[in-house]
């Protein structure tokens, strides 16, 4: 797919400089590429979206722009001129602000002094503040973005759609001349977010870029100016809303290389059911889950970051509260606590494996066995020798590259970490496995192994649920998949449906 | 002015420990006779004061998760030397400097070990407990310091216009206080080092001086109990002041100042500090033995920790 | 992503040999022992007498039965500082039931199921109510403090029927018969915490509680039994001080919390949890005890004594700060 530009947009990039442009921005990981060679331009006065899958490359891009990182290649331009962004300060110099989705306000203060957060001393004694001066100047930057509050409120009563009002105010204050947004539509309802939109059209007016970066298709259309679709670290193009359309930002979006090494074998027909989730309700924030999976199958579970999915994976594992529906394995009611979903068979190797799935300083041995231990010992007495043997079999098997078990896990690489949380579960013998991001933060060739492992599982006779963002795995390694967006399933996929575009289709906001 | 701007988020604190006084004004009023005579009250409002002023830095610091467990230590080894110097050199403005300079050295060690050595609050302050009772019991060689000038015993039972001085004294220590923690950028800080510390690295603001400015802050407020101390005494023991720091944690839980929100109310650690006076007073007035006092304070905190852990979201 | 989803990304700049770190920890700490001991041989001839090493042994014991339990709660990283208070009550209730019984298996049992008691009413603060434990433990420190006092009025118990006074007084084959406690608790506290599944499950806790849920172990229950075990195990180490001692009076709690926690410290049990041992502690109550027992015959003024404790907490804590990388 080639980059496309209207003729209309050269006119005018050649008549007036932008407010401030990003040059040749390239930016690499130990295990990726996230930035490769992107330019991107920020006008004043507009709204400039950034679209594309988990993973594009849109939070690192910011991240640059506001110096939390800095780019391995490429150039900065503010009004034509070159100039150099190495950490948070300078950004801010320029006038660069961004707003978190993880506020950075204080609760149990008042929204003046959250505003004013370390820039207190405005020509009072020191040490001393000024509160009527910076309650004063609160209401200055409130009213000019339209939010009608008592600066003495403290933030902690506040609604996040409030906070986030505050943290916009925050950033105004201090001279704020692109404001970068992401997702803030999330937490919002559609009152909250046409109250949002307000204030966003006041900001243009005042000359303020604003750059939003969404999955709300809707919204885009609604907001932008112009259109950025970043795909696999690339810019895929630059349009205006009025030259396309939502299926054609969505045909941009997708369409990754396919990583060849790795074929999806031919799986029998899948047994008996061993999963069954029914009208699964969770204070986590998922509604209405309803889901099964058979033994020998991979069923994937797919949609946007914060769809969900991981809320739904804990609880069924019991690791989080469920407030409606029943979960059965194998025809038996799951009771809901980790201890009784892992005695039966359940396993679940989490997003998060250094923090969630092992215990780093413990040797790969201890790690090995923790989860079966009353299934190698039944009597309660522990015999260190019959544990190393256990995990020495699962070593092997797994093929895990360490010298020995008692090496502690956390000098493992990171896919034979993770082989040490799937040993943890076959040493357990479980039956139900979910997958959650099985292979972030793994090289590219360690992928395909860990898919090879995921075949024999359920090529022994597992089931399988697996979440991944990266939906190409999804279509190469699934035989149908789940959609899920704002913590309810929208779609299943068989195999003949399950492609990139549909699950996009499905995942974002119409 | 700003204390309307913790209030209304706390009116579900107010009743707490404004309820936990009235309950126990009531019940003390009709166990005793004597409880409700103007002579008492004066005599609980007096008695407080040295606990107001161990419980008002330790606001503070339990605002920033923290904890201060050498108060107590500190005000002792503190009160010690101030009798010492007094007593040797007869100036009572050079015993005290002495004094504040012991509770501010504690001070920095508690900051320095705990924000730069990243040592647990508890377990630095619980070391520094130990070190401080170790140099009291050292000075003193385990007596009591007796021969303090008179005119330091009138510090605590003289009165100004009418109004006791400790009274005075202890309403200058909040008015300071207050000051600090809602109209100073040092006390904005605080609320940001409970509540979000990531805020303040943001802003630039050094978190690891922050820290060590409080426990400095902490110490240098048992500097100046020390005074109030030897005055009551007349005295200086090497076990005076052990113990208060619980009182004064104790204090400032009831009174609603929470364990890990950044959630602090100066005013709520007054109405704390009356309410555990209130209930020694009563006790000691229903001849109920320190021991048993000690053990009602403690289901008080558990009780106090318990609410908060139930506002808390979980 | 919220505070429940994530645990700590790593304890310690992962060791190179995860399994026998506990075994190194012991061997280095042993020689660090054997060399004090050569050192305060050195400098004063009444360490190398019969009368003191029996000394040394008996008050190792001691310390080591206080603070074998807390080893335990300290693996999951957890505190519990009312340990001293809880021995103070459970050896007073102890003995007044023996003084107003006469029999010494009553009285055994008293402490013992105090001390129980109030190691589950802990392990309920920190699991059910959520309380941080060393929060919990502190509240229940001086409300037993307090108890004790109550209780005591002021008096004092003694005079303890002989068989039971052997226990703390007595000797076998000429040591000291609380170093054959010791050496039974050693045995208790070493084979839960490497030969049962329990144990492993403490130590899984202790270094990432998150991770240890997420693998199928019960957190909260296991949380229970370890502050149970502790308190269990306080109240048997009340009875053979009582038994020593001879007399029960309020202040028998006091301090010796501090020393408690300095030998499970300088024992090399890691105050952030998952790593450490039982055996550890032993070692640590050794040197702790060689330290202060060298102080008294190079004649310190005993008032030093707290002092030199808390230095050593703090400097042994400071250390394993310097082997864990920041949480950030």
């Amino acid at each position: 797919m080639h980059a496309m530009q209207s003729p209309s947009m050269n006119a005018e990039a050649v008549c007036r400089p932008a407010l401030f442009e990003l040059r040749g921005i390239s930016k690499e990981f130990p295990s990726v590429k996230a930035l490769d060679d992107v330019s991107f331009e920020i006008r004043a006065g507009e709204v400039h979206t950034l679209v594309g899958e988990n993973g594009a490359g849109k939070s690192t891009l910011m991240k640059v722009l506001c110096g939390a990182y800095r780019a391995d290649r490429g150039s900065f331009f503010q009004h034509g001129k070159q100039v150099s962004i190495a950490n948070p300060i300078d950004a801010r110099k320029f006038g660069i602000a961004v707003i978190f989705q993880e506020f950075t306000l204080v609760p149990y203060l008042d929204i003046a002094k959250n505003i004013f957060l370390g820039r207190e001393n405005r020509g009072a004694l020191p040490g001393l503040v000024d509160q009527r001066r910076i309650h004063a100047e609160a209401k200055r930057v409130l009213d000019a973005i339209g939010f009608d509050i008592d600066p003495y409120t403290l933030v902690h009563g506040l609604g996040v759609a409030q906070q986030q009002m505050v943290e916009i105010a925050k950033a105004l204050s201090q001279d704020a001349r692109i404001l970068v947004m992401d997702e803030p539509t999330a937490a919002l309802s559609e009152r909250e977010t046409k109250l949002l939109f307000a204030m966003i059209d006041r900001l243009k007016k005042k000359g303020v870029a604003i750059v939003y970066i969404s999955h709300r298709l809707a919204e885009v259309f609604a907001l932008a100016d112009r259109i950025t679709v970043l795909r696999d670290g690339r810019k895929v193009a630059t349009v205006l809303p009025a030259e396309t359309t939502p299926d054609q930002l969505v045909s941009l979006m997708v369409g990754r290389s396919v990583d060849t090494t790795y074929a999806r074998p031919h799986r029998p027909h899948p047994g008996d059911v061993v999963l069954e989730v029914k009208d699964l309700d969770a204070p986590s924030g998922i509604s209405n889950i309803n889901l099964t999976v058979r033994a020998g199958e991979i069923v994937g579970l797919s949609g946007l970051v914060g769809s969900g999915r991981t809320e739904v994976a804990r609880a069924i594992f019991g690791a989080d509260r469920i407030s409606a529906g029943e979960i059965r394995l194998c025809g038996e009611r799951i009771n809901g606590s980790t201890q009784d979903s892992t005695r039966r068979g359940m396993a679940l190797i989490p997003e998060n494996r250094k923090t969630q799935g092992l215990a780093l300083a413990r040797s790969v041995g201890d790690n090995v066995v923790l989860a079966g231990l009353r299934k190698l010992f039944p009597s309660g007495l522990f015999v260190a020798r019959k544990a190393a043997q256990a995990a020495r079999a699962i070593v092997d098997k797994l093929r895990i590259a360490t010298p020995s078990v008692h090496r502690a896990v956390g000098t493992l690489s990171g896919g034979n970490q993770q082989k040490v949380v799937i040993g943890k579960w076959l040493n357990a013998q479980a039956r139900f496995f979910i997958f959650d991001e099985p292979t972030r933060g793994i090289d590219v060739g360690a992928k395909a192994e860990i898919f090879r492992l995921l075949d024999q599982l359920v090529h022994d006779g597992a089931a399988v649920l697996m979440i991944s963002s990266e939906q190409i795995e999804i279509v190469h390694v699934c035989d149908r998949a789940y959609v899920m967006r704002s913590g309810r399933i929208v779609g299943e996929l068989a195999r003949d449906q399950l492609t990139e575009a549909n699950i996009i289709g499905l995942a974002v906001h119409r | 002015m700003s204390s309307r701007t913790v209030a209304p988020s706390l009116i579900a604190r107010v009743p707490g420990v404004a309820i936990a006084l009235i309950v126990l004004c009531t019940v003390f009023a009709f166990a005793s006779a004597r409880f409700a005579t103007p002579t008492n009250i004066a005599n609980i409002l007096v008695q407080s004061t040295i606990l107001l002023l161990l419980a008002l830095p330790m606001t503070l610091v339990i605002m920033t998760e923290g904890l201060d467990l050498s108060i107590g230590a500190v005000l002792t080894f503190a009160s010690i030397i101030l009798a010492v110097i007094v007593i040797a050199t007869g100036s009572l403005a050079l015993a005290l400097s002495a004094a504040l300079a012991a509770g501010l050295c504690f001070g920095l060690a508690n900051g320095v070990l705990i924000s730069v050595l990243g040592i647990p609050p508890f377990i630095t302050t619980l070391g520094t407990l130990g070190i401080a009772q170790g140099l009291s019991l050292l000075v003193t060689d385990g007596q009591s310091i007796v021969g303090i000038p008179r005119s330091i015993e009138s510090l605590y039972s003289g009165s100004l216009a009418g109004i006791p001085l400790p009274i005075l004294i202890a309403t200058l220590a909040y008015a300071v206080t207050h000051i600090l923690l809602y109209h100073t950028r040092f006390g904005t800080y605080i609320f940001a080092l409970g509540g979000n510390r990531e805020a303040l690295k943001i802003a630039g603001i050094s978190v690891r001086g922050m820290l060590i400015g409080v426990y400095l802050f902490s110490g240098l407020m048992a500097g100046f109990a020390a005074l109030l101390l030897t005055a009551r005494l007349n005295s200086a023991h090497p076990t005076a002041g052990i113990g208060m720091e619980f009182d004064a944690i104790a204090a400032v839980a009831v009174g609603g100042t929470s364990f890990e929100r950044g959630n602090g109310w100066l005013f709520g650690t007054l109405l704390g500090v009356l309410a555990v006076g209130v209930l020694r007073n009563g006790l000691n007035l229903l001849a109920v033995p320190s021991s048993a006092q000690v053990a009602s304070i403690g289901a008080l905190v558990i009780i106090a920790l318990f609410i908060d852990g139930l506002r808390s979201e979980p | 992503m919220n505070k429940q989803t994530t645990g700590r990304a790593d304890i310690a700049a992962p060791p190179r040999f995860g399994f026998s770190s506990n075994v190194m920890q012991v061997l280095y700490r042993l020689l660090a022992a054997a060399l004090l001991c050569m050192v305060l041989a050195s400098l004063s001839d009444a360490f190398m007498t019969e009368n003191n090493i029996l000394n040394v042994l008996r008050q190792t014991a001691l310390l080591f039965l206080m603070a074998s339990g807390l080893t335990l709660v300290i693996l999951t990283a957890g505190l519990d500082l009312s340990v001293g208070a809880n021995i103070a009550l459970s050896a007073c209730l102890a003995a007044s039931v023996i003084k107003a019984t006469g029999s010494a298996s009553l009285g055994v049992a008293t402490g013992i199921g105090c001390g129980t008691f109030v190691g589950l009413a802990n392990g309920l603060l920190v699991t059910a109510l959520r309380i941080p434990s060393f929060i919990a433990t502190y509240g229940v420190m001086w409300m037993l403090t307090g108890l004790t006092y109550f209780y005591m009025g002021g008096q004092t118990i003694h005079g303890f029927p002989p068989a039971f006074r052997q226990l703390g007084s007595g000797y076998l084959l000429g040591i000291p018969m609380p170093v054959y406690v010791m050496v039974l608790f050693l045995a208790i506290g070493t084979f839960f915490a490497q030969r049962t599944i329990w144990g492993q499950q403490v130590y899984a806790i202790g270094a990432n509680p998150v991770a240890a849920r997420l693998s199928g172990v019960p957190v909260q229950s296991r949380l229970v039994l370890v502050y149970t075990l502790s308190g269990a195990m306080a109240g048997l180490a009340s009875l053979i001080i009582l038994a020593r001692i001879n007399s029960a009076e309020g202040d028998i709690g006091e301090n010796l919390t501090l020393p408690a926690i300095a030998a499970v410290l300088v024992g090399g049990t890691s105050l952030f949890g998952g790593s450490g041992s039982v055996m550890g502690t032993l070692i640590g109550a050794l040197i702790l005890t060689l330290v202060l027992n060298g102080m008294n015959l190079l004649q310190v003024n005993a008032s030093w004594q707290p002092l030199v404790t808390g230095v050593i907490v703090l400097v042994a804590v400071w250390i394993s700060t310097l082997t864990r990388p920041s949480d950030e």
